[in-house]
């Protein structure tokens, strides 16, 4: 098909537009984080110089090296206690028969679409009693059931799509179940793993809701908690807030800048098989 | 989506509802106290290494100044005792404290803010201890004036306000009032205002002299409890509001509470006040007024550092007084008190610190920095014709003629969501006064009767 | 989702299959499920978080449609779904009319990279961001001052007229990126010989919509609208550090004041039916929205 290049002209005009207007908010940010101080603030004009003390005024001020470890933390425990419960439960709902399997993985999947409220009212309640509030679990322990709703969905779909042959092969060969998945399925699966891996890694980094009410001690803060309140109190320090904002988002912008491939594709499949 | 049979959505609903069943007993049914009974003292360094974890909401400059210097200097005192200072915005320490104080690991020192939202339902939950026995070890109930020690005080139940233990001592006095900026009025040969009357007076010929006259930012929600709050005791007397924050009498449909809405209305009307004032935070609003964009902002004592620094001899403070009346009257009283955690297990070291943070020598040195203590020296005798020194005579005379009202946010456990939402919704004119009365008034009389 | 089901060579039950199960589920059990059924619980009471709780029956529901400030909050939900969910699905459909014809075009995987950045940022980051955007002297009102509109610039997020807006044009913001990728996926699997006939045939762009473009899109459509309704619904981190819900409560929303009530003003059982509500109301969205995708799809 021949595509006249006014057509094409005025394509790329509407998808430069639109990726100006997604990016132009962002890369204020980044302006206004090396904005001198001395410089108007909170509009978006070339800084009068480039200022990098804002970064180091953010960290210190704000104690990003201890929210950004707690965040790191958090996240990494949430990802592997996911992908472990998710594959051994994907295998299940995607090879074996048992009773109750549909309704099981009914009530799994509603967990896609609750929202936090619904549950955190009582969770926190019955947290705090178990003596578990304000502790590292209590973000780990709920975020990963949180994930769980989608890495069981992700997992059993991977595995249901898994070459018949090959497993029957490894059957042949007396292998058992256990065997089976570790060996044979997992290894050729790595790439969907590690495309829920980072969705679930993201996620968990950028949760607000959940640190906001289980923790209150000031080194389990994680990183998007501790910009929050860094805001309350430099409410109109736009630079130093932005510079802030910059160091939580980075890891997570870095990761999507080198994996933006399978993050796109993780999420418009994953999402869409919703 | 995967279509399910009726069958495996019916079971998966049977069994939610058997598992609801068996839940069914009440929330917070069960409860432990715990007693603290053991004898207080004021040894601490018997206890070994402690480690006081510390929320404070002394974010503005001068009073975060004096926190640092006061916390540096207990330790160096007590060498055995750190402090974990955690630092909070007021806004965000009254959304985190209340969690933060159920949780087992709970800062040792926390400052609460008085009244029924937050002391109330502290007190209620036995989550802050009562400090009457400290308060008989370091003398506090001799060396505060017993007025400001009853707005720290709660009976045991959390329902009655201003009776029964005390929770906590305040570090620094507060009131509101009215900064000026003494340059501009002098331009324009006005005299600073005695009643609020004269105050009304001023503001016209400031705005036809097309200067703004009163800096005022509400994004943060509490600014908008203190405006309302002088207007509404200089026009209803100091009495009348005193009795309707703790609920001995009167309705917030009175006729001059009601007048106070109307006059705040009528000041946005005229444009004396910063226009989108919701949009506008109070850091905003006071750096307004100390480049001299505006001739007024109403805020506290707590900005003192703060103003004295950008307009020097310029600033001017200032409290009004009703028409009929020589006594200037005023929301205030005292900061927020600084309480022990029932859960704290340095309940010594914690009201060492306490008494540390907010004692005679403290005052001095709240003072060197740029503060309103809570108890004055008495030979407190700041350099004539500062902003300190219009300070000093301000508190003194608003104490003298008792002309003190609590704040209004103290008065039931939502009133302080009530009221700052309704005075947004009156300066944005989405309620008039009649409606903004009502919407206090119904927080109120829900409260009122169920106590 | 796949398509193709695998072929179930024996029927026989796997008890076994149990254990593998067990873990996610109990995780799921513990953290979400009993908690989302003492949430209904807790709606039936009057409890303010500490002391003990008395029956309030439905009470909490009636004041939802009694109470002005929690009806608010609903209304205000729907008002984000325009602009969380119609806006950009629409403003979506309309470029993917537009520039369909060009379905391939080279340099589309740095356009989709840009496109889809806002969803990968934490909520919070985005919304520090944009209360400097809508800050007095920030980039909204800078355009509007450079294009001589001098008169309109305020501070949007106070103006009771305007807050509610301006937090829904961000939700517009995150929303349009997703929904172009995802429909621009859609189309790059519709065969390019059905344009090419449809040309033949003398079909204009409207009719090349309506009868190609738009019937093949109906999957990603369902999926764009769950995303971004659910999402509008569950609004929570935007208002908390944008607005705390005001001005007044001209932004508060369901999400908001289920939490400021449950650990804030000591009404647990009012916040429980909030939740209750909004979660009932996700639910029977999305069920909704699900009656719209293609029924091929398994």
């Amino acid at each position: 098909m021949r595509i006249r290049r006014r057509e094409m002209a005025f394509n790329y005009t509407v998808l430069i537009i639109f990726s100006a207007i997604a990016v132009i908010p962002l890369l204020g940010v980044l302006l206004s984080a090396v904005t001198p101080k001395g410089d108007p603030q909170g509009g978006f004009q070339l800084p009068s110089g480039l200022d990098l003390g804002n970064f180091v005024e953010a960290w210190n001020r704000g104690h990003f090296s201890t929210y950004m470890t707690s965040s790191a933390l958090v996240t990494i425990s949430v990802v592997v206690l996911t992908t472990i419960m998710s594959t051994l439960a994907g295998f299940a709902f995607a090879r074996m028969d048992f009773p109750g399997k549909n309704a099981l993985f009914f009530m799994l999947l509603a967990g896609l679409l609750l929202p936090a409220e619904a549950f955190i009212i009582p969770l926190y309640y019955n947290l705090r009693s178990a003596g578990i509030t304000d502790t590292y679990w209590a973000l780990i322990l709920p975020q990963t059931a949180q994930s769980l709703a989608f890495g069981v969905f992700w997992m059993r779909n991977q595995f249901r799509t898994f070459p018949h042959e090959i497993m029957e092969a490894g059957r042949l060969d007396g292998a058992s179940d256990w065997k089976l998945l570790w060996k044979v399925i997992v290894p050729p699966s790595i790439p969907a793993i590690s495309t829920m891996c980072l969705l679930v890694a993201m996620w968990t980094w950028n949760e607000f809701l959940i640190p906001l009410i289980m923790v209150s001690s000031e080194n389990l803060r994680t990183a998007p908690l501790g910009l929050a309140f860094f805001q309350g109190q430099h409410i109109t320090d736009y630079s130093l807030l932005a510079a802030a904002g910059v160091i939580v988002a980075l890891p997570i912008v870095l990761l999507y800048i080198f994996l933006q491939r399978r993050f796109i594709s993780g999420m418009v499949n994953g999402i869409s098989s919703r | 989506m995967k279509k399910f049979s009726r069958r495996t959505v019916l079971s998966a609903g049977t069994a939610a509802a058997i598992a609801l069943a068996l839940e069914a007993c009440a929330p917070g049914g069960s409860k432990t106290t715990t007693a603290t009974s053991a004898a207080v003292s004021t040894d601490i360094a018997s206890a070994g290494n402690v480690t006081l974890t510390v929320w404070d909401q002394n974010t503005d400059g001068g009073i975060n100044t004096a926190q640092t210097q006061l916390n540096a200097a207990f330790m160096k005192e007590h060498p055995k005792v750190k402090i974990e200072r955690v630092t909070r915005s007021f806004a965000d320490l009254k959304t985190t404290l209340k969690l933060a104080l159920t949780s087992k690991t709970a800062p040792d020192v926390v400052q609460v803010n008085q009244g029924y939202p937050d002391m109330g339902s502290f007190v209620q939950g036995q989550l802050i201890r009562p400090v009457d026995d400290y308060a008989k070890l370091y003398g506090w109930d001799s060396y505060y004036p017993q007025q400001l020690l009853d707005l720290n005080r709660f009976t045991p139940d959390g329902k009655t306000w201003q009776a029964g233990n005390l929770y906590g001592v305040s570090q620094t006095g507060e009131m509101v009032g009215l900064y000026y900026n003494k340059k501009i009025l002098a331009d324009l040969s006005l005299k600073a205002p005695r009643t609020i009357s004269e105050f009304e007076a001023l503001l016209p010929k400031i705005k036809a002299a097309g200067m703004l006259p009163i800096s005022y930012g509400d994004v943060e929600k509490s600014p908008g409890i203190h405006i309302y709050g002088i207007v509404q005791a200089a026009l209803a007397g100091k009495q009348a509001v005193s009795d309707l924050v703790t609920g001995k009498g009167g309705a917030w449909t009175d006729d001059s509470s009601v007048k106070a809405a109307q006059t705040l209305v009528d000041w946005v009307d005229k444009g004396y006040l910063t226009s989108d004032a919701n949009g506008i935070s109070r850091d905003a609003a006071l750096a307004a007024f100390n480049s001299g964009k505006s001739a007024f902002t109403i805020t506290g004592t707590w900005q003192l550092a703060t103003v004295d620094k950008a307009l020097g001899a310029d600033a001017g403070f200032l409290v009004l007084a009703p028409d009929s009346s020589a006594t200037p009257v005023t929301t205030g009283g005292e900061g927020l008190a600084w309480g022990i955690t029932a859960a704290s297990k340095n309940a010594d070291a914690a009201a060492a610190y306490i008494d540390y943070v907010t004692n005679a020598n403290a005052s001095q040195v709240l003072i060197d920095t740029g503060n309103l203590p809570t108890v004055p020296p008495k030979d407190w005798a700041p350099k004539p014709n500062t902003l300190t020194a219009d300070i000093a005579s301000s508190w003194k005379s608003v104490n003298e003629g008792s002309g003190m009202v609590p704040y209004l946010d103290y008065s039931t456990p939502t009133f302080y969501d009530t009221l700052t939402a309704a005075v947004q919704e009156l300066t944005a004119k989405q309620k008039s006064p009649t409606e903004f009365a009502a919407a206090l008034q119904a927080d109120y009389s829900a409260f009122i009767g169920k106590k | 989702m796949a398509a193709i089901l695998p072929r179930r060579s024996r029927r026989r039950v796997r008890w076994k299959a149990y254990l593998y199960v067990l873990p996610a589920f109990a995780f799921f059990a513990i953290f979400l499920g009993v908690p989302l059924l003492q949430t209904a619980q807790y709606s039936f009471y009057d409890w303010n978080g500490i002391g003990p709780s008395t029956w309030a029956g439905v009470q909490n529901y009636v004041d939802l449609i009694l109470d002005q400030k929690l009806r608010d909050s609903f209304v205000h939900a729907g008002i984000l779904i325009f602009f969380f969910a119609a806006v950009p699905v629409v403003l979506a459909l309309a470029l993917t009319a537009i520039i369909s014809r060009g379905a391939r075009m080279r340099g589309m995987s740095i356009f989709r990279t840009l496109l889809f950045l806002p969803q990968v940022i934490a909520s919070v980051v985005v919304a520090t961001t944009w209360v400097a955007i809508y800050s007095p002297n920030g980039l909204v009102n800078q355009l509007l001052r450079a294009v001589g509109l001098d008169s309109i610039t305020t501070a949007w997020l106070g103006g009771f007229a305007t807050a509610l807006p301006a937090v829904g044009l961000i939700g517009s913001w995150l929303g349009i990126g997703l929904c172009l990728v995802l429909f621009l996926s859609g189309v790059a699997n519709i065969q390019p010989e059905l344009f090419e006939s449809a040309r033949l045939e003398g079909a204009g762009p409207v009719r090349e919509f309506l009868s190609i473009t738009l019937p093949a899109l109906r999957g990603p459509i369902a999926v764009a609208l769950t995303l971004t309704v659910v999402a509008a619904l569950k609004t929570f981190d935007l208002v908390y550090i944008t607005t705390h819900g005001g001005p007044g409560n001209a932004t508060s929303v369901p999400a908001y004041e289920a939490y400021n009530r449950a650990f804030n003003t000591g009404q647990v059982g009012s916040a429980g039916a909030v939740a209750v509500v909004l979660t009932l109301l996700i639910l029977i969205i999305t069920v909704f929205i699900q009656k719209l995708q293609p029924k091929d799809v398994e």
